[in-house]
């Protein structure tokens, strides 16, 4: 909310200091968003006095004078030192007060002030006319001040033309700071000051026929509407508002549009009462006289708002109307029909309190939020309303002209009773960890417009102001009491609960192991949005084996990120493409995210973290080590590193088939398990999945389920012995059929090479066509053979070897290459 | 010509070749041809039988001083040359140390996930767990259970992602849902009030959605921790307390700490914490708007009618909690200068941490 200080001040004297006010307007609870310097047209400009006048040795009607500036031009040591400034006015004498516009000024018009030379002469400055200063007509000669003025005073300021706006943050629980007049009443609290009535000074005449006569208001649900105010000023003669309206209403941020629409938006910021004014010629009814009811909108019905758009209303929205026609959307906005124009000469003047809670809903379904739904939803104090209603009535009659219908008419059904809480002031310091006084509790509450009395035991009664209704309960007055006892003077403590361990869930272990094995495998982590396309799994072509459906948006920001992601892999494939397209060759990214899938019938969605990678392009070149592209391996190597970390048991790569993983090229993808649960997959992502994407093939990628990677993981490992006997190395390479896999050969070896074969490692793989024959590789390993008891005699092992060599040859039709 | 002599002349000669020896190769040479097993000193021990018996005695002398004079000299021979050999082969094998390392690559922790587990940490030692929550949420736990109720006007100031309710259930505000994309992570606070007894002392860190559009300075997926603390005779001071604790760990023992009224609806009273500006100190700077301070959370002590909805009797326990950007964090210690990038993936911005 905008606060014009100048206007604020009116009530209440607010402080000089303007940064010392935000410091404890902030402190208090009162954000300051900003100040704004407003009201002069110009800046820079400071009270002076001519010390010296001395005739310009070059012309015959220019002045040369030393002006002392006080403060504003001082010498090394402090001391005022006189500028000299050219003047060419006539006016004035030595001994002069006058306003002086400092080098780097800004007159009205934009016009700088710079040091100049005039005919040789230097001149520091320029000794203002009122016009200069956009003050008046007066161009006759320079302005000459009070002989009282002081010097080096900011001149806007000492004549009260300059006003700071504060934009302040008022939070939702505090609706009576909606208005200059709330805030009028916190700086009275903060600084414990007198504050004016804010409505003093404008006198309510009646006059003619009782408003009963013309106006008749019908409320036909009171939880709708509390009470309703109405009002008709006759004779109203509608024209720009005078100036002193139109800047307060502008300073608050509205536009100056006609003195009764500006009158009832001046009572809005000064008293926080969302006003209405009709057109009551455009309300009345064939008999004259308008019958206003206050219900609920029908299905169907449709109001055109003062915005000029048409609103389709449902029956959760409270409608201001006649038995003809809705007049206004109560609370948010009024009808276009039955607005003021320059012909109104009879106004309709509303003054109401409505629902928080419909027009709250009204607003946010209607998407239409103004400065009177904001007050309205928040609560207005009904209380006051008939001195508001009052307030404007005559103020329009003031403004206007025109006369005021005799006695109010006030349709209150349901009047509530101020709310008596009690505070424990034990308690209150207790909670609050301060010593506070009783008495300071008291003084407190009382600065705030409460009620209060000792009711005995350490207990106060307490009896919020009418303007407070998040005052409650008990605890809301603590929320005041530490407030205004300041927050800064609360001890700093720690809890000193006994029972209390920090520590990681097993599954936070699991996730912290996955994120360190990652990175000790070179992938860097990321994160992308969990938003994706309805497309990306399409593209990626995963949408034949997805889980369930995708989890939409009912507001999405657009089209492209309007579900819940499925995988991880879409978003990680974008930022592959951007790194590719930025020129980095090395890529190598994961991240660690929840995926989301919905049915129908079913309320949340299911959603589960996922660990995803990928890799493209290749490692980064040194001067001893080349660098190498990325393949399956690479992503195979990863998810084997996590499996190690992890001690995931009986781990399994088995070859996804084109139709179980469309995504990935055939030939390039295993599913991985572990204990024969599924964990995920690696591979290369299908080549035209990655272009679906932007992204250049090969990417190497997986995708791995955390929570069965955690439910697999090991929480414990036996050690297994160390043979203190050496062992005896074999090399053997097998020729084999392509069809032949690596993991066959290993199952063979292991069976067949019993306790004895300690490792198998293998180092080689080789393709000859004209050596091997067509469609055969060569696969060598380096094989250990240890007894756990002895020192294996050589002969020992090789009776082994040739048992184990026999037995793979007759399994996989391997021969043994010389 | 006496064995005698001929064992002297044999010995002068071999001091000669083990100190005429250039390398310790030429020395093992000498040693073979001279003590070795058919080294020409060893051919005179063997050959002792032939040796007539009055002279035996002598040569054998004279034979075993030879041959610990030729020892003796093969070793100290043999210091000289591995000495110099060691030396000549450490000079060759200097390298030129400023050459890059061996490369290895090492992948490295997300901006976020970095702040996160340092915030964490900082908890962990002060003996909360971590706790966490789904983000897909409903409007019970996101805002019900948290004292805002539908028409609560806070509803508004934040734009919640409302997610299709399958169920068949039709919101009262149309374009709303129950079902949304958590606002922030105070929700988790209400799941854990409802299934933990006090003393619960409890951190939360996740994803949170608001619809805002991305820009430098906005991200409409961020990241936030939430803090919980409920048990008996937890004060104001105690959440003031813990605050300034955590801004001095996160941020560093000058840094001071604030707190400002403020409104939460699921706290009461509640406040928001700055720090002092860590670019201009505390004395009014344009990163600081001239205040001196940088907003950093959002706290309060837990509203009892959140304690209601959990079932918690507010006359036995009170607590607080707080909530922090993570995203904000990391503009302030870290000064990203678009948050965006730590969405992109941009591996030239991901490796600088």
């Amino acid at each position: 909310m905008k606060v014009s200080l100048k206007w604020l001040n009116e009530y209440v004297d607010v402080p000089a200091d303007t940064k010392a006010l935000c410091d404890k307007l902030d402190l208090t609870g009162t954000g300051v968003e900003g100040v704004e310097v407003g009201g002069a047209g110009f800046s820079g400009v400071y009270t002076g006095q001519i010390v010296e006048k001395t005739a310009h040795p070059d012309s015959d009607h220019l002045w040369v004078t030393q002006v002392d500036v006080g403060d504003q031009n001082v010498d090394e040591s402090g001391n005022p030192v006189p500028l000299q400034i050219v003047c060419g006015a006539q006016n004035f004498e030595a001994g002069d007060k006058v306003a002086v516009a400092l080098v780097g000024a800004v007159l009205p018009g934009g016009f700088e002030i710079k040091k100049s030379k005039l005919r040789g002469q230097v001149s520091n400055g320029m000794n203002c006319s009122a016009r200069e200063l956009g003050l008046g007509d007066d161009h006759d000669g320079i302005m000459i001040l009070d002989p009282g003025t002081p010097l080096g005073v900011d001149f806007a300021q000492y004549v009260g033309l300059s006003d700071r706006v504060l934009d302040l943050e008022i939070t939702p629980n505090r609706p009576d700071c909606l208005s200059i007049e709330g805030m009028a009443r916190e700086l009275g609290a903060m600084y414990r000051i007198p504050v004016k009535d804010v409505c003093e000074g404008v006198e309510l005449i009646e006059a003619g026929n009782p408003t009963a006569d013309s106006v008749s208001v019908e409320i036909a649900d009171s939880e709708l509407c509390p009470r309703f105010t109405a009002r008709v000023i006759r004779g109203v003669e509608v024209g720009p508002s005078p100036d002193w309206l139109a800047e307060r209403v502008t300073a608050s941020g509205a536009r100056s549009i006609n003195n009764v629409v500006d009158i009832t938006n001046y009572v809005l910021y000064l008293l926080g009462q969302p006003l209405h004014a009709y057109d009551f010629d455009k309300v009345a009814g064939a008999d004259g006289k308008a019958h206003i009811v206050v219900r609920a909108a029908r299905e169907g019905e449709v109001l055109a708002t003062l915005d000029g758009q048409e609103r389709n209303l449902t029956p959760d929205m409270t409608l201001i109307a006649t038995p003809e026609s809705a007049i206004g959307l109560a609370g948010v906005m009024g009808g276009l029909d039955t607005e003021v124009s320059d012909q109104t000469t009879t106004i309709l003047l509303e003054a109401a309190t409505f629902s928080p809670g419909h027009t709250s809903r009204t607003s946010r379904n209607l998407g239409l939020f103004s400065e009177a739904s904001m007050r309205s939803e928040r609560q207005v104090d009904m209380q006051p309303i008939d001195r508001n209603i009052d307030f404007a009535a005559a103020l329009i009659a003031q403004l206007c002209g025109g006369t005021v219908d005799v006695g109010l008419v006030d349709v209150w059904p349901v009047r509530e009773q101020p709310m008596a809480l009690q505070l424990r002031v034990a308690r209150c310091a207790g909670m609050l960890g301060a010593d506070i006084p009783q008495a300071e509790i008291e003084d407190i509450l009382v600065r705030l417009g409460c009620d209060v009395k000792d009711a005995g035991d350490g207990v106060l009664d307490v009896v919020p102001p009418s303007f407070r209704p998040d005052l409650e309960r008990e605890i809301d007055l603590y929320e005041e009491v530490l407030r205004l006892f300041g927050m800064e003077n609360v001890p700093s403590t720690l809890p000193g609960g006994r029972e209390r361990i920090g520590r990681r869930s097993w599954n936070e272990q699991v996730v912290a192991r996955l994120h360190g094995t990652l990175r000790a495998s070179g992938l860097s982590e990321t994160q992308t949005y969990a938003f994706a396309s309805p497309d990306d799994l399409a593209n990626l072509r995963m949408d034949a084996v997805a889980e369930g459906e995708a989890v939409e948006l009912i507001n999405p920001l657009n089209a492209e990120q309007s579900v819940m992601r499925q995988s991880l892999i879409p978003n990680l494939l974008r930022s592959g493409a951007y790194n590719q397209n930025h020129g980095v060759g090395n890529i190598a990214l994961y991240e660690l995210g929840d995926v989301f899938h919905s049915a129908e019938g079913r309320k949340q969605p299911w959603e589960w973290a996922k660990l995803a990678g990928v890799l493209a392009g290749a490692t980064d070149a040194s001067w001893n080590l080349p660098s190498r592209a990325y393949d399956y391996v690479d992503g195979k190597g990863v998810v084997e590193n996590i499996a190690g970390e992890l001690g995931l048991t009986k781990l399994r790569f088995k070859a996804l088939e084109a139709n179980e993983a469309p995504f990935l090229q055939p030939g390039r993808g295993a599913q991985v398990l572990s204990g024969g649960a599924i964990v995920g997959w690696v591979g290369e992502v299908y080549p035209l999945a990655v272009a679906a994407f932007d992204a250049a093939p090969p990417v190497v990628a997986f995708e791995l389920d955390v929570k069965a990677l955690a439910k697999a993981a090991s929480a414990t490992r036996e050690t297994s012995e160390i043979s203190p006997y050496p062992a005896v190395s074999m090399d053997v390479a097998f020729v084999v059929d392509e069809s032949v896999t690596h993991e066959k050969l290993m199952q063979t070896m292991q069976s067949a090479g019993g306790s004895l074969l300690a490792s198998v490692q293998l180092f080689d793989v080789y393709r000859d066509q004209e050596r091997l024959g067509e469609g055969k590789k060569s696969m060598a390993y380096a094989l250990e053979y240890r007894a756990a008891d002895h020192t294996l005699s050589g002969e020992e092992a090789e009776k082994a070897h040739s048992r184990l060599v026999k037995k793979v040859c007759g399994a996989t039709k391997a021969e043994v290459r010389a | 010509m006496a064995i005698v002599d001929e064992i002297r002349e044999l010995l002068a000669s071999a001091l000669a070749d083990i100190a005429a020896a250039a390398d310790t190769a030429a020395l093992d040479a000498v040693r073979v041809a001279v003590v070795g097993k058919s080294g020409t000193l060893t051919g005179y021990l063997r050959s002792m039988g032939q040796v007539p018996a009055d002279e035996r005695a002598e040569v054998g002398k004279a034979v075993n001083a030879a041959r610990e004079e030729v020892e003796a000299a093969l070793e100290a021979r043999k210091a000289v040359l591995a000495s110099a050999e060691l030396e000549a082969q450490i000079a060759s094998d200097a390298l030129d140390i400023t050459l890059p390392g061996r490369a290895q690559q090492v992948g490295t922790r997300h901006l976020i996930s970095r702040i996160t587990d340092e915030i964490a940490e900082i908890f962990l030692g002060l003996g909360y767990t971590v706790a966490s929550g789904t983000e897909v949420e409903t409007d019970y736990y996101n805002f019900e259970a948290l004292n805002t109720p539908a028409d609560h006007p806070a509803r508004g100031l934040q734009d919640t992602f409302y997610v299709v309710d399958r169920s068949g259930d039709v919101s009262a505000v149309r374009g709303e849902s129950d079902v949304l994309l958590r606002t922030q992570t105070s929700g988790v606070q209400a799941h854990v009030m409802e299934t933990q007894e006090p003393p619960i002392y409890i951190i939360a860190p996740g994803k949170v959605y608001r619809r805002d559009v991305a820009d430098p300075s906005h991200l409409p997926q961020f990241n936030q921790v939430e803090g919980l603390v409920v048990d008996k005779g937890i004060t104001f001071g105690d959440l003031k307390g813990t605050l300034e604790y955590f801004v001095r760990q996160m941020f560093g023992e000058d840094r001071r700490t604030r707190l400002r009224p403020h409104f939460f609806p699921f706290t009461e009273p509640s406040a928001e914490a700055d720090i002092s500006c860590g670019i201009c100190g505390g004395v009014g700077c344009r990163f600081c708007k001239g205040t001196g301070w940088v907003e950093v959370l959002g706290c309060g002590m837990v509203d009892p009618n959140v304690f209601a909805y959990a079932d918690i009797d507010p006359e036995v326990y009170s607590g607080f909690a707080f909530g922090m950007g993570v995203e904000r964090i990391a503009c302030l210690k870290y000064n990203v200068p678009d948050l965006r990038m730590l969405l992109e993936g941009d591996m030239r911005f991901l490796r600088q941490f």
